[in-house]
């Protein structure tokens, strides 16, 4: 059965040790967030996913959710679980304290969300989409509208949906067709058909609150005719209790691969009261901001996975008996020795954790980086740290998705043949690691979004954020004694990368398939990079520390160590060969005629 | 035939002085005339202000400040003596026969026999203004109808009566093209000319069409727009910038002319909208406002545009026309669409250039005429029968049949109306396919394109040979801009030249020589940390152009319009350059948070260094490099080029911008006439005094605010170049060091931060950031 222990030590290391995340409390409006507090807001938080959430996951996946005549009953225990999770202040642990949030760094809501989707993926979706649909209320919505819609999302009394795919129209929302109709009163009449809706219906909270993606009056084909509407299930009455219900119906859920607890529903709005946030007309910029979060949150997903598979092979491999180390054997007592004197098996678990632990330093950096451009009070380090946030948005969803796959898979494979029986619960977390590559804009929107928007919005200066201190990194640590295992590997493929950005930039302006072709392994060779970065600069905290005498933490320190090695030498070669494919250009990607496929 | 070595205008309005200021441009000394205004001090006063004033106006009409000294101020009670030794005499008087008429008689007085005598009428037929006149007066008298801004726009309409000498036309052609620049075309004596008719006749038809069909004037001008090759500005945008009253002007001309059936009569009713706004003064942007206007509010400045309808302003809106982007690749796909922004297009284009098929013979002998005068005088990129051609004269012909409508003559026979036949562009007349027979000493690489593949390509640059043994170097990437591409072809021409040229001009035929360096991809390169490339970028740079000025053949560089950083830098390598006249010439890199570092700053400095009328010493040589790179000095003419030396001794300036190439050539083939590369410059610098002396220079700049902090960064790395690095006088310091110099300088301003925000407001604004 999966195994979870919350990864304390790995995230006050990166929090502390790697990101000086003690600023946090520098910042105006996260003064509490000292450090005491914030460790304390990670155990308690492991402890109720660990105690809860958790042991309700394989239930969740065997009984899913059930439609029955326009109400989801969800997975027996979800309904407790989530009232305990809400009730403990998680659901808005970053929202403003104005609207009954708890006013903490965005970064500890990322690492939230890494733990419950670690113990629990499907429960925890529905805990993710009232963040969004709050996101996106706050950011364009008027304050009347704030002040009704905002504290039920934040103390989780109500959730929220996003409602952007209809039956025609996936990644291209210029087609969506629901429409908007203006009412007398300034409210809107929502008509149409949405599928895909992640969290649309279900018996956990007394009001879901939808963020519909519609047609404005008049609006223009393509997206710049779109608005964002706020459509609730039932209309709130003015003191805050629900009232009436909407014309909004879910006429059925889908029957998916994985995270069965999750309902995804077809969501009928048949004339639904609906009210506008922001412009009519700026819809897609609204959904953008909400869709940026999401995008960062789908990343969590593939990290907590990744935790959870990795735990799961290591105590296998550790107490399944099986063959004998090459060599001598470990254990001559025992009938056979533990599975992890194999070096296949060995190498299986290093990869999982190096991904998991270099990705978890990656995902946090970014969150950071959120915080700091939401906070500092200088305008010219939020623009920086903005601009670095937009940069690795995409990067942070398909690279830890696509490991969050790998390492699922991985930890299958490990269990062997009972990996592939139901009964372990191990299969269930390939299947539900799935979803986390297509969801959100799949990896191969997400390439293109890095490499055309995120590479030509002001002429490349997002990149600027992301090379210029790795550049920084590579010419101070060069010298560094015992650094050259870390720093030189990470000065080659950092040398590719930045070859493979300026082939793309060229290539790409004289012909846009040579930047779409190569977008994919641009985008992993991009992760890879950054991970090598991240894992070269723990390499030197560990160091310092060991160097510095550090008792009891001296074999974390040195298994950080052997950890950053092992990616440096066994998993930053794919960058390389990643950097190979990209740079034969499009030619033979779009040799073959459509009609010999 | 008689040059033109002194000419005469007699009316000093806004045409009148612009045309005078121009002839004084091509070096011909020029009288400007007009009335005494009662009660004046000064007789001529009109004259003389309108010279002050054209010292001032934007664009300039003057090339460089010396030329004002070519024009004489006088009137015509006390002056009229002066005409007796003008070859040519402009009249530029109000649109009033009377009046004109008057004024001929007194200039057949006292003009000297054989002169020239032209009218700039645009209204006027031709028959008559002579009718009545003598003899000899209508034989040497014609139509010369300029345009406005008469400096800038290419085109001049002549219209000859039945008595004027052929000789007068063609010392005035003569003179009109190879002096003054211009594109004649002949026209017949018909309402409006050629230009005009056909350009009314498309505005009306468009700002109607938009009325009538409820098009915003946005959506307007974003149709009828690049797609059909017609101005950018779109005709909203255009009319604007030529001023509303024009139009009914012309059109009221029109009216009087113009026979009973001419369809032109059915668009002349200048719509309510448009009168409301003339009667209110909103007559363009001379006016500060008209279609479009940019009003204040909160302190942000507002673009607003006219809602048709109700001729108030409301915001500017983006148009909302679906696959605009591109649309120019299938203007005829665009046409075709049943949509609005469709409908709007044929409407307007299909009207303007049947009407323009009908017009020939009748305005003017050929379709080439026309076709110019719509390029030279209305900014189109194509002419009529150009678009026709590009939407398939047989297609077009097709759906006016379709749609019942009148087929001119023209469109009848479905053929294409210009064909490439044995090398030659040929265009259809009634007698059929005749090749187009450019004047002599003209030539455009298109032609070269016609006969030859180019001798080396690739996708930033090619070599044609353009005959007599000469080869042409053009760049045709983005704004001819400086890639790594155009240096390596750079190098492999001057590699190829030897073996099968005599010698190499650089030049093209598109609007801009260069705009230097492709900055994104610098900016791309300095974002991703890849020093080590923009290094080798530098180096390369260097090198190609290093090897220009040293390869064993002479190097022609031809440039018009920008050559800008790069682009300047790579003419100031060449053994001689052969300008247009408009040429915009400067080393404007500080203004990206750079320096020259192509070379740019040692062979302007070395230019300095040679001029033998300076003072001793070095330091005023420096201190000119100096203020001329650090203040981004660009020339607003080739004129002005040569007083920032960026132009020197050996260089000269051609007028007709389609006579450029034909000059370097020329200038190519002499040059290699026992050909010997040029020694190699060595500098005697001060070193670090000289930069010092600079920086106390900067220094009172920045504190009196006329320079920033950061601009102190890079005049002091500029500072660094010119005084020579760790050098002092009892040195020689090699053009190695020089360039070495450049380098580390380039390269130590790109790591900057500052830098990296000038490049990105500059790509993104088009403006310099003063950070």
């Amino acid at each position: 059965m999966p195994v979870y222990k919350t990864p304390t030590r790995d995230l006050r290391f990166v929090l502390y040790e790697l990101l000086g995340a003690e600023n946090l409390a520098s910042l105006p409006g996260y003064e509490s967030a000292t450090p005491d507090v914030v460790l304390a807001a990670i155990e308690q938080t492991g402890q109720l996913c660990e105690e809860v959430l958790l042991p309700l996951n394989a239930r969740g996946d065997e009984e899913g959710c059930r439609y029955e005549n326009g109400a989801v009953t969800t997975p027996s225990g979800f309904k407790e679980a989530y009232r305990k999770f809400a009730e403990g202040g998680w659901v808005g642990i970053s929202c403003d304290p104005e609207y009954d949030g708890q006013g903490l760094p965005q970064v500890l809501n990322f690492i939230v969300s890494e733990i419950a989707c670690g113990t629990n993926l499907a429960l925890a979706i529905y805990v993710g989409l009232s963040q969004g649909a709050y996101h996106g209320i706050a950011a364009h919505a008027s304050d009347e509208l704030k002040r009704r819609y905002l504290p039920p999302l934040a103390t989780g009394r109500w959730t929220g949906t996003m409602c952007l795919t209809e039956p025609h129209c996936g990644t291209d929302l210029g087609l969506v067709r629901t429409r908007a109709e203006r009412n007398e009163d300034g409210s809107y009449r929502v008509t149409g058909t949405k599928i895909f809706i992640s969290a649309g219906e279900h018996d956990m909270a007394e009001n879901i609150v939808h963020l519909v993606l519609a047609r404005c009056p008049g609006g223009v084909p393509g997206t710049r005719g779109l608005g964002l509407f706020i459509v609730p299930k039932f209309l709130p009455n003015a003191d805050g209790s629900v009232g009436l219900r909407n014309l909004v119906r879910c006429s059925g859920i889908e029957r998916k691969m994985g995270i069965h607890g999750s309902a995804t529903c077809v969501l009928d709005f048949e004339g639904a009261t609906g009210y506008l946030v922001g412009r009519e007309n700026a819809g897609i910029v609204g959904m953008f901001s909400v869709m940026n979060l999401a995008r960062l949150a789908v990343g969590m997903q593939g990290l907590g996975l990744s935790e959870v598979a990795y735990q799961t092979a290591c105590a296998y491999a550790k107490e399944r008996l099986q063959g004998r180390a090459l060599g001598a054997p470990a254990f001559p007592d025992k009938p056979a020795d533990p599975i992890i004197v194999h070096p296949d098996v060995r190498n299986m678990l290093l990869t999982m954790r190096a991904l998991t632990e270099g990705g978890r330093a990656l995902a946090h950096w970014v969150g950071y980086a959120f915080d700091v451009a939401l906070r500092h009070p200088d305008p010219a380090v939020r623009q920086e740290h903005d601009d670095l946030v937009q940069l690795m948005t995409p990067i942070v969803k398909s690279f830890l998705t696509d490991s969050g796959f790998e390492i699922a898979n991985l930890c299958l494979q490990v269990h062997g043949g009972h990996g592939y029986i139901r009964d372990h619960g191990v299969e269930q977390l390939v299947r539900d690691a799935r979803i986390g590559q297509v969801y959100e804009g799949t990896n191969g929107v997400q390439a293109l979004d890095l490499v055309g928007r995120k590479f030509s919005q002001n002429t490349g200066r997002l990149l600027r954020r992301f090379f210029h201190p790795v550049d920084a990194f590579i010419a101070a640590e060069s010298h560094t004694p015992g650094m050259e295992p870390f720093v030189s590997p990470l000065a080659k493929v950092f040398g590719r990368c930045q070859q493979a950005t300026l082939w793309i930039a060229e290539r790409g302006l004289a012909d846009p398939n040579e930047g779409a072709a190569a977008a994919r392994d641009y985008a992993s060779l991009f992760g890879y990079v950054a991970l090598a970065y991240l894992w070269a600069r723990a390499a030197k905290v560990a160091r310092t520390r060991l160097a510095a005498g550090q008792g009891e933490d001296a074999d974390f320190y040195r298994a950080k160590l052997a950890t950053a090695g092992y990616y440096v030498q066994r998993i930053l070669p794919r960058a390389t060969a990643h950097a190979a494919a990209l740079a034969a250009g499009a030619e033979p990607v779009m040799a073959m005629a459509a009609e010999a496929f | 035939m008689t040059a033109i070595k002194k000419a005469a205008v007699i009316g000093a309005g806004t045409m009148g002085s612009a045309i005078a200021a121009h002839i004084a441009n091509s070096g011909v000394p020029v009288v400007l005339l007009d009335v005494v205004p009662p009660g004046a001090n000064d007789r001529s006063t009109l004259a003389k202000a309108a010279i002050a004033k054209l010292a001032k106006i934007k664009p300039a009409a003057m090339m460089d400040k010396r030329v004002g000294a070519l024009i004489t101020p006088g009137n015509i009670e006390d002056d009229m003596s002066r005409l007796a030794d003008a070859d040519w005499i402009l009249e530029a008087v109000v649109e009033d026969l009377a009046v004109k008429r008057g004024l001929f008689t007194r200039i057949q007085e006292a003009r000297r026999p054989g002169s020239i005598v032209s009218s700039n009428t645009s209204t006027i037929p031709l028959r008559r203004l002579v009718h009545g006149m003598p003899e000899d007066f209508a034989r040497d008298f014609m139509i010369t109808h300029f345009f406005n801004p008469p400096r800038y726009l290419r085109l001049i309409e002549f219209v000859k009566g039945e008595k004027t000498r052929a000789d007068a036309v063609e010392t005035l052609r003569t003179f009109a093209d190879e002096r003054l620049g211009k594109t004649v075309i002949d026209c017949h004596d018909t309402p409006g000319f050629v230009a005009n008719r056909i350009g009314v006749f498309w505005l009306q038809t468009a700002m109607r069409a938009a009325m009538d069909l409820g098009a915003t004037v946005e959506d307007a001008d974003a149709i009828v727009s690049t797609i059909f090759a017609t101005p950018k500005t779109g005709v909203f945008g255009l009319v604007d910038l030529v001023g509303l009253e024009l139009i009914p002007y012309i059109g009221k001309s029109l009216a009087a002319t113009l026979a009973p059936e001419d369809p032109c009569r059915a668009v002349l009713e200048v719509p309510g909208v448009v009168k409301r706004m003339i009667a209110e003064g909103r007559t363009g942007r001379g006016r500060g406002a008209g279609f479009y206007r940019l009003s204040e509010q909160g302190g942000r400045k507002v673009r607003e545009a006219i809602d048709l309808a109700t001729g108030e302003y409301r915001p500017a809106r983006e148009p909302a026309i679906p696959g605009l982007k591109g649309a120019e690749s299938d203007p005829r796909a665009f046409l075709g669409r049943t949509d609005l922004a469709g409908r709007y297009a044929w409407r307007v284009m299909s009207a303007t250039l049947s009407y323009a098929a009908m017009l020939v013979p009748e305005i003017a002998d050929d379709i080439v005429a026309v076709d110019q005068a719509m390029r030279y005088g209305y900014g189109w990129k194509a002419g009529p029968f150009e678009i026709i051609d590009r939407l398939g004269a047989e297609w077009f012909a097709g759906r006016l049949k379709a749609e019942h409508r009148d087929l001119p003559a023209l469109l009848r026979t479905p053929e294409p109306f210009y064909r490439t036949e044995n090398g030659h562009r040929t265009q259809r007349t009634h007698r059929g396919h005749l090749r187009i027979v450019e004047p002599e000493g003209v030539l455009r690489l298109a032609e070269a394109k016609i006969r030859n593949r180019p001798v080396l390509s690739n996708s930033s640059a090619s070599v044609w040979d353009i005959g007599g043994g000469i080869a042409c170097l053009e760049f045709h990437s983005k704004m001819n801009t400086f890639d790594r591409k155009t240096l390596s072809l750079v190098r492999k021409t001057v590699d190829y030249i030897p073996t099968n040229f005599r010698g190499l001009v650089i030049g093209n035929d598109s609007e801009n020589f260069s705009a230097g360096v492709n900055l994104g991809l610098a900016l791309f390169a300095a974002n991703v940390a890849a020093w080590p490339a923009i290094e080798s970028m530098l180096k390369e740079g260097q090198d190609a152009f290093r090897a220009i000025k040293y390869a064993p053949f002479p190097v022609v560089g031809a440039p018009a319009g920008l050559a800008l950083g790069g682009g300047c830098e790579v003419l100031l390598h060449c053994d001689a350059i052969q300008a247009h006249a408009e040429t915009y010439m400067g080393l404007v890199e500080v203004g990206a948070g750079i320096v020259p570092g192509w070379g740019g700053c040692k062979e302007l400095l070395a230019r300095w260094c040679a001029r033998k009328d300076r003072p001793q010493g070095p330091m005023p040589a420096i201190a000119q490099t100096f203020e001329t790179i650090a203040l981004a000095k660009v020339s607003t003419s080739a004129a002005e080029a040569r007083e920032l030396l960026y132009l020197g001794a050996n260089d000269a300036i051609t007028m007709n911008r389609d006579r450029v190439l034909a000059d370097a050539k020329a200038k190519a083939i002499a040059l290699a006439v026992n050909y010997k590369p040029p020694v190699p410059p060595t500098f005697v610098l001060p070193g670090p005094t000289a930069a010092t002396a600079m920086s106390l220079a900067v220094d009172d700049l920045v504190k009196s605010g006329k320079a920033t902090p950061y601009d102190r960064v890079v005049a002091l790395a500029l500072a660094e170049v010119l005084s020579g690095g760790d050098t002092d006088i009892t040195e020689t310091v090699t053009e190695d060091t020089m360039l070495a110099l450049e380098r580390k300088a380039a390269l130590t301003l790109i790591r900057n931060p500052q830098t990296l925000a000038r490049i990105e407001h500059l790509l993104e604004t088009g403006k310099a950031l003063r950070n």
